[in-house]
């Protein structure tokens, strides 16, 4: 069931397989010099993409001023990082409340529930997929113009507009995944609580909703990491800087150190790496179960 | 009678359990999909710029916008190369998207667990990467200068003597690399992730019999994991293409940081997105019919790919509902 599968145990040759990991990591090799040169510029004095090893001078000199929030080195433009970095904590954490609650609320519904016009709803839910975000952009915009309000209350107003924007986006994504979740667990255990005569909802929050903690969690994790990793909703909406309008002002600009822009830039990827050590198995136990109906 | 109908069919929805629990994403999917899209159409009507609402929101001008960008499309030659290049984006990133993911699919079938799962999450990382950092990483990969990695291995190697500005001067083909590569590698993950799920629901027997009757990698490929794959690789091909017609974001900032060339290296979303933020004069009528146009061709792309999929078959009444 989970990442151990069907696997081709039996019989191959050990020849075959290394010939195998040497090609998969031929093509692999981009990848691993493009992450690997921007984390070891990050402890270096100057870039190290064009591999010169004379321009690898380690320090951690980049890190402590990233941590001391100094995002430049002499006098020119200096924002507070940590600032930057709980704006886009907040983004993050509110998108992800926001996609667990709707989705696990969604994926029971279409999983466990009759209704009329069920089929043309998971159909539409498909169908999001082919609406083109730039497009939906536009609209949204005139939607936050429309309902601009006062000067003192803009910035509040952004983040919460940025919040339930973006974590719209991630609606049909979570509910496919918790109704895969829903999908696994016996009706019978449902079935015993109705006929005690709970209601739906308390059915749901008290005897379902604690069977798929693993769905739960994961949603909640791709929700963090949608709301974290995002650019284009924050650059167009949040009035505040996150670390990816940081990092969008910055490569270009001629006050900035690039060293300490790799620090964040690595700095900004520590979720990721993070949700790899956690999420590893979660990812294709929920393929398995996604996809199908 | 049939409005009757309608009416006691919605009324029996609102009283029903499934209401309460769906409420939140039907006000979401209207508030942030639906509204947005009909407000875009009615934008493609007016003369709308530079975000000037109260200026221009009550003026109408037909199908001008429409005109205008169809005049554009063929005539212009800062907009044919965008769509040109959207074309040529989809097609090529496609072909990588779904061979590469069930190249690894099949691949890491073949090694061992440790293997396999380093090497499915070595491929995972691109898609799950803010996308500032992963559009920094292959800035400096495919700089323009020295500093640039492809330029100073190619240097290093001889086979080139200057560094080549591979997103601005080799046009088309540069640009085209750069963004395909950039999406491809994103896209990727996708095929993987559903090929390996796929595969690993295949009944162990059949792999085991064929190796004890002496099957070759190659043949269990061919005769037994491909035939079976066969509906996911249908599925995967038309669910990449969506999501490649309408991806903007990871080449929004190799176009801002003037990486690739701004007419052979935009496509037809990012240049609605450009058009409507980024741009000097914004042109919100004519950003808006384009985007009307492209919201027309992603509906019937969508549907024809429900068709495709067969997705009556996909979903199955809930079982054991009281």
């Amino acid at each position: 069931m989970m990442s151990a599968g069907l696997r081709d145990i039996e019989l191959r040759s050990r020849r075959t397989e290394l010939l195998l990991v040497a090609t998969v990591l031929i093509f692999s090799i981009p990848l691993i010099l493009g992450y690997g040169l921007l984390i070891l510029s990050s402890f270096s004095k100057e870039m190290v993409t064009n591999l010169n090893p004379h321009d690898f001078i380690p320090t951690l000199r980049n890190w402590i001023l990233f941590f001391e929030g100094r995002t430049a080195v002499f006098g020119g433009i200096r924002v507070n990082i940590w600032h930057i970095v709980l704006n886009t904590l907040i983004v993050a954490l509110g998108v992800s409340f926001l996609v667990t609650l709707v989705g696990s609320m969604t994926g029971y519904a279409v999983s466990r529930l009759k209704f009329s016009g069920r089929k043309r709803f998971m159909a539409l839910l498909m169908l999001l997929h082919a609406f083109p975000g730039s497009v939906m952009v536009v609209g949204i915009y005139f939607l936050y113009l429309m309902f601009l309000p006062s000067y003192q209350l803009v910035r509040f107003y952004s983040f919460f507009f940025v919040i339930v924007a973006r974590a719209s986006l991630e609606i049909p994504m979570a509910t496919w995944l918790m109704k895969g979740f829903f999908d696994m667990i016996p009706w019978e255990v449902e079935w015993a609580a109705l006929v005690d005569g709970a209601s739906r909802f308390k059915v749901w929050r008290k005897v379902i909703l604690p069977m798929v903690k693993p769905g739960v969690a994961a949603v909640m994790l791709f929700g963090f990491l949608a709301g974290w990793m995002d650019i284009i909703y924050v650059r167009t909406f949040l009035v505040d800087q996150t670390l990816a309008t940081w990092i969008e002002s910055n490569i270009n600009a001629e006050y900035s150190y690039l060293p300490l822009v790799a620090a964040a830039g690595t700095f900004y990827l520590l979720p990721t790496i993070i949700f790899f050590l956690l999420a590893q198995r979660l990812i294709f136990t929920i393929s398995a179960t996604g996809v199908k109906g | 009678m049939a409005k009757s109908n309608l009416f006691s069919k919605i009324k029996g929805f609102v009283r029903s359990d499934a209401f309460i629990f769906l409420l939140p994403a039907i006000i979401l999917i209207i508030v942030f999909y639906l509204i947005p899209i009909a407000v875009s159409v009615y934008m493609s009507f007016t003369p709308l710029r530079n975000w000037n609402i109260q200026r221009y929101i009550h003026e109408f001008v037909g199908f001008e916008n429409y005109w205008r960008f169809f005049y554009m499309v063929t005539h212009d030659p800062t907009v044919q190369p965008i769509f040109i290049t959207t074309v040529v984006f989809i097609v090529v990133t496609l072909i990588v998207n779904v061979l590469g993911g069930l190249g690894l699919a099949i691949a890491t079938f073949f090694m061992g667990e440790k293997e396999a799962s380093g090497t499915q999450l070595l491929w995972l990382l691109p898609r799950m990467t803010p996308i500032a950092v992963y559009s920094m990483i292959w800035y400096y990969f495919f700089h323009g200068s020295a500093i640039g990695t492809l330029n100073s291995i190619l240097m290093a190697l001889g086979i080139i003597h200057h560094p080549i500005d591979w997103g601005q001067s080799i046009i088309p083909w540069g640009p085209w690399m750069i963004i395909i590569f950039v999406n491809g590698l994103v896209g990727v993950s996708y095929g993987m992730i559903v090929f390996t799920s796929a595969i690993s629901n295949i009944p162990k027997e059949l792999v085991i019999a064929a190796r004890v009757d002496g099957a070759s990698n190659w043949s269990i490929t061919k005769n037994i994991l491909i035939p079976l794959l066969k509906w996911h690789i249908v599925y995967v091909t038309t669910w990449q293409m969506l999501s490649l017609l309408t991806t903007y974001d990871h080449i929004f900032l190799l176009v801002e940081w003037g990486l690739v060339n701004r007419y052979w290296g935009t496509t037809w979303a990012l240049y609605i997105y450009n058009m409507a933020f980024t741009a000097a004069e914004k042109d919100l009528g004519l950003a808006a019919a384009a985007g009307v146009i492209l919201v027309i061709v992603g509906a019937v792309l969508g549907l024809l790919a429900l068709k495709i999929m067969g997705f009556d078959k996909m979903v199955k009444e809930p079982r054991g509902d009281i």
